[in-house]
């Protein structure tokens, strides 16, 4: 099958049951996306589907078929972070760290559609993203921070 | 001040003691240090500790960290699962392997016969559901998974007990115990004498309040990928306890210490779950050892809520009796706790003797085993379920009285640690009451309330206040090794593990200070028990009072030798230098060096610097408290509860890095919020299965459902409990939350709830009167 991953062009010999997940992490050895239930039940392995956030756990390799997948590596790296990467950082929205590929972008998801959501616009967005460390404050404020920088850069 | 000994003395180095673990007082060989450093006192000024820093692995944890156990991809790795038991008691006749071994891609099938009895594996006795009976291998974890779904286990069904009821009428809960009582009897703590001060208070009340079995829930499932070379065996694992780890696999296996390596480079919380190596670690190891290849066992999520710990449930009694301006006299506790199939005594009596100054206590707890899983330790055991039984009874003596509830409990703060008869290195629980009392507004809360109403008559408001006490001194053993690099970076290496609260962070900071060097300068290598001393597992809130004075006293000790060095080469005396953001200084001169100026013109010569912990003072006890309050809005029409806001003002010394702190008390108090309203593990009493398994059905707290929390520590230096200040601070953040919101339903409400979690269906009953 042929899809594309972070803007590269990827074939890969895949079978009917492998999920995207598997794909990803298992295959393409991606493991930045996490897998912390496998039943969508946490929104851990949230990855972007032609910029539509989607449990990859729940998302056959095949039904993506020529269509543009996104993951944490796409969105930024330690060198050259995303201003959502940035305000994560910067206000403490990681502990652990586990969950935390899967909120970014589910959050990256939200910017994409909406330059300026308020707090109740972030948790709805978020809301399939769960975090057993309790960060759930500290991101919402870390999407705001960050949606506040994309549009003062945007302004320039 | 402290008596506790010192080196130089008569006694020698290495002495014993007593300290105190999560509650229980152990007698322990401790190392007394070369030398202490002077306590950075209240008044110290200091550069990175008490910063703001950010996570020195923050961005690696934005970007998709590649360190988890989960993510370890070794060459031709291989992949585990686990087979488990689906009744809860049970005798295993037959087992059929054929079709899982007949599976293409499967590589290995682990029974009971294939394992060392000391990994306590398998087995033919079924005494939990979720128990492991076998394990299947496989080129890749589904293939593993689905071979693993065609083990079929013939099983004849034992009777059971899923209950502490059923557990004392019935016979034993599994071979080798002779009746199911944890310790033989139940537990009786008294001080004073109860009953008299109960038969001459002149006011009593009793409340029945029950708690539920909760579940850690990590996000990163119990994980293991062993790979051996020759007879050395690497483990990566999960875990908050890499050298506990080390010992267990040691002893399982029956090889030396020196043959097993434990990494844990990241991991995905914890919570009090992965204390120890499990099922997964001696099924990845012994795999890997017959096939000659690494092979990952990761518990899979159904696994994960089943078999690898929990918080047990309670059911309290508790009476107490007080004097009519509300000074305890009594405080009387019965308690039932069904710990699961293993584990220890671990139960709620145990805040009841500490948190309120009162002569007579007694605790009587009766903890059973029962077929189910067994317990683990989940952030303060035993007090988080303590608290919300006392408190509750509390609330009800304060209205039995006609006092705020605020105001009984600063008439009855515990000024000295009453279960040793000895003072406290220091306790601002009043100021923490006071403060957020003030944040929450919680004298103005009636006209607040009038305020609201508004909204609908069917909306009420509440408010509630609790309390907390836990010790939090840390302790030895705890070692820290500092090496300069000659580029004049620095590594500062200790045995220990970092579970997403910081470890790494806080390590670089009192690193640096110590030092005088930049925070970047600074490099944590902790996670590898091959390159770092021995520290203790990360629990009991013990890692940084632990560890900070250790890595402080390596520093102290590497600047020592930095400083001689630098003297030579300057041309001055040790004594007139000063190090500052990296660079040794001529005191009142402009002549200078950088760190890496010194390092580089010594070439390969290696400053090095060594630190150990020494004892706690013998005579005080060393806690965190603190208050929290919660305000609440209850729909009586639908009986959900919303919590509006959480205000937590906490005393835990010295604050390192407040961003750090502010986010482990966050995480405390929303996982106390899940506890009040939405955590249940529940189970069939009559086919002993548990019913909610998974995130679904387990509910564990989402962004939507989250309060506006106000954290806040009342920071300043304990310079009496160790030499850097510094308390504990992840599990007195639970300790409250779950009865501030109790306070705050039955405030609102006029009806106590006095079961959690407060489940719209409970609520509802307790508005009806049933
Ligand atoms: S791993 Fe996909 S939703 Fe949990
Ligand atoms: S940061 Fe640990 S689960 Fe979210």
């Amino acid at each position: 099958m042929n899809l594309s991953i972070n803007g590269r062009a990827v074939a890969a010999d895949v079978a009917g049951a492998t999920t995207l997940l598997e794909l990803l992490r298992d295959t393409l050895a991606l493991t930045g996306t996490k897998r912390a239930c496998d039943i969508g039940e946490c929104g851990a392995c949230t990855v972007l589907v032609d910029g539509r956030p989607i449990y990859a756990c729940l998302t056959l390799a095949h039904a993506c078929e020529g269509q543009a997948i996104r993951t944490i590596e796409g969105l930024g790296a330690p060198g050259a972070p995303h201003a959502l990467q940035e305000a994560f950082v910067a206000e403490d929205a990681a502990q652990c760290g586990f969950c935390t590929p899967g909120q970014l972008m589910a959050a990256a998801a939200l910017l994409a559609a909406n330059a300026d959501p308020s707090d109740a616009e972030v948790i709805a967005a978020l809301s399939g993203n769960l975090c057993r460390c309790g960060t759930y404050p500290k991101i919402v404020r870390a999407v705001r921070r960050a949606a506040a920088t994309l549009r003062s850069s945007a302004d320039v | 001040m402290s008596d506790a000994p010192r080196s130089g003395g008569a006694k020698g180095r290495f002495v014993t003691t007593t300290v105190e673990v999560e509650g229980r007082t152990e007698q322990r060989v401790v190392e007394l240090p070369a030398f202490e450093p002077e306590p950075w006192g209240v008044d110290a000024r200091l550069t990175h500790v008490g910063a703001r820093a950010t996570r020195t692995d923050g961005a690696l944890k934005a970007t998709g960290h590649p360190g988890y156990t989960t993510d370890v991809r070794r060459a031709n790795q291989a992949y585990a699962a686990i087979v488990r038991a689906i009744v809860p008691r049970g005798r295993i006749t037959a087992l059929d392997l054929s079709a899982a071994r007949a599976f293409p891609g499967v590589l290995d099938v682990l029974v009971a016969a294939d394992v060392p009895a000391r990994t306590r594996l398998f087995g033919a006795e079924i005494t939990y559901t979720g128990q492991p009976i076998a394990a299947v291998c496989a080129t890749t974890q589904e293939i593993a998974d689905a071979a693993a779904r065609l083990v079929h286990a013939a099983v004849e069904s034992l009777p059971f007990a899923v209950t502490v009821e059923q557990a004392l009428e019935g016979g034993a809960v599994r071979p080798k115990i002779e009746n199911n009582l944890v310790g033989g009897k139940p537990i009786v703590l008294e001080r004073g004498d109860v009953a008299a001060a109960l038969a001459a208070a002149e006011v009593t009340i009793t409340r029945e309040v029950r708690t539920p079995c909760v579940l850690h829930s990590a996000m990163e499932p119990h994980c293991a990928v062993a790979e051996w070379d020759g007879d050395r065996l690497t483990v990566w694992e999960s875990t908050q306890g890499i050298y506990r780890v080390r010992d267990n696999v040691a002893k399982a296996l029956g090889i030396p210490l020196t043959d097993v390596r434990v990494i844990c480079e990241a991991m995905g919380g914890g919570f009090g779950a992965k204390n120890y190596a499990g099922a997964h670690t001696y099924i990845a190891a012994i795999f890997a050892r017959r096939l000659g290849r690494a092979v990952a066992c990761v518990v899979d999520r159904t696994g994960e809520q089943i078999d690898t710990g929990n918080r047990p449930s309670s059911w309290q009694r508790i009476t107490l009796g007080a004097t009519r301006d509300g000074r305890l006299t009594a405080i009387d506790l019965e308690a039932r706790i069904p710990i699961g199939i293993g584990g220890f005594e671990g139960g709620p009596g145990a805040i009841y003797h500490e948190l309120y100054a009162c002569p007579n206590v007694r605790t009587r707890e009766t903890s059973a085993f029962v077929n189910t899983a067994a317990m683990a330790a989940f952030r303060a055991p035993g007090h988080a379920e303590g608290s919300v039984g006392l408190e509750i009874a509390m609330n009800a003596l304060a209205l039995e009285l006609g006092i705020d509830p605020l105001a009984l409990r600063m008439r009855n703060i515990a000024m000295r640690d009453q279960k040793k008869d000895r003072p406290y290195t220091g306790n601002r629980l009043a100021e923490c009451y006071e403060e957020g009392a003030r944040r929450i507004g919680w004298h103005g809360r009636e006209a607040s309330k009038a305020a609201a109403g508004p909204r609908g008559e069917h909306l009420k408001r509440g408010y509630g206040v609790a309390a907390q006490v836990w010790s939090t001194g840390g302790g030895p053993p705890c070692y820290c090794n500092i090496r300069f690099n000659n580029d004049g970076t620095a590594d500062v290496m200790a045995g220990s593990q970092d579970l997403g609260t910081g470890t790494r962070t806080i390590l670089a900071q009192v690193a640096a200070e110590a030092l005088g060097h930049r925070l970047d300068g600074v490099r944590a290598v902790i996670g590898d028990t091959a390159s770092a001393p021995f520290a203790g597992n990360s629990w009991g809130s013990m890692t940084v009072a632990s560890l900070a004075p250790a890595v402080r006293m390596a520093a102290e000790d590497a600047r020592r030798s930095l400083l001689e060095a630098a003297a030579g080469l300057l041309g001055v005396a040790p004594t007139d230098l000063e190090t500052r953001d990296g660079r040794v200084t001529v005191r009142d001169t402009d002549r200078s060096m950088t760190f890496g100026e010194v390092t580089a013109k010594l070439g390969n010569v290696m400053i090095q610097g060594q630190g150990s912990r020494g004892p706690n003072p013998q005579d005080a006890g060393i806690v965190t408290t603190g208050a929290q309050f919660a305000e609440v809005e209850v729909d009586t029409e639908t009986g959900v509860v919303r919590v509006l806001r959480v205000v937590a003002v906490h005393d835990a010394g010295r604050i390192v890095n407040p961003t750090l702190a502010e986010s482990q008390l966050e995480g405390g108090i929303i996982q106390g919020l899940g506890f009040a309203l939405f955590e249940e593990r529940r189970l069939d009493a009559r086919s002993g299965l548990p019913l909610n398994v998974g995130l679904h059905e387990y509910k564990v707290p989402t962004h939507a459902d989250m309060p506006v929390i106000d954290g806040h520590f009342l920071d300043g230096a304990d310079p009496k409990a160790n030499h850097v200040g510094v308390r504990g601070i992840a599990e007195p953040a639970i300790i409250p939350t779950a009865p501030a919101i109790a306070g705050a339903v039955a405030d609102a409400l006029g009806v106590e709830v006095n079961e959690l979690p407060m489940t719209p269906w409970r609520v509802l009953a307790a508005l009806r009167g049933d």
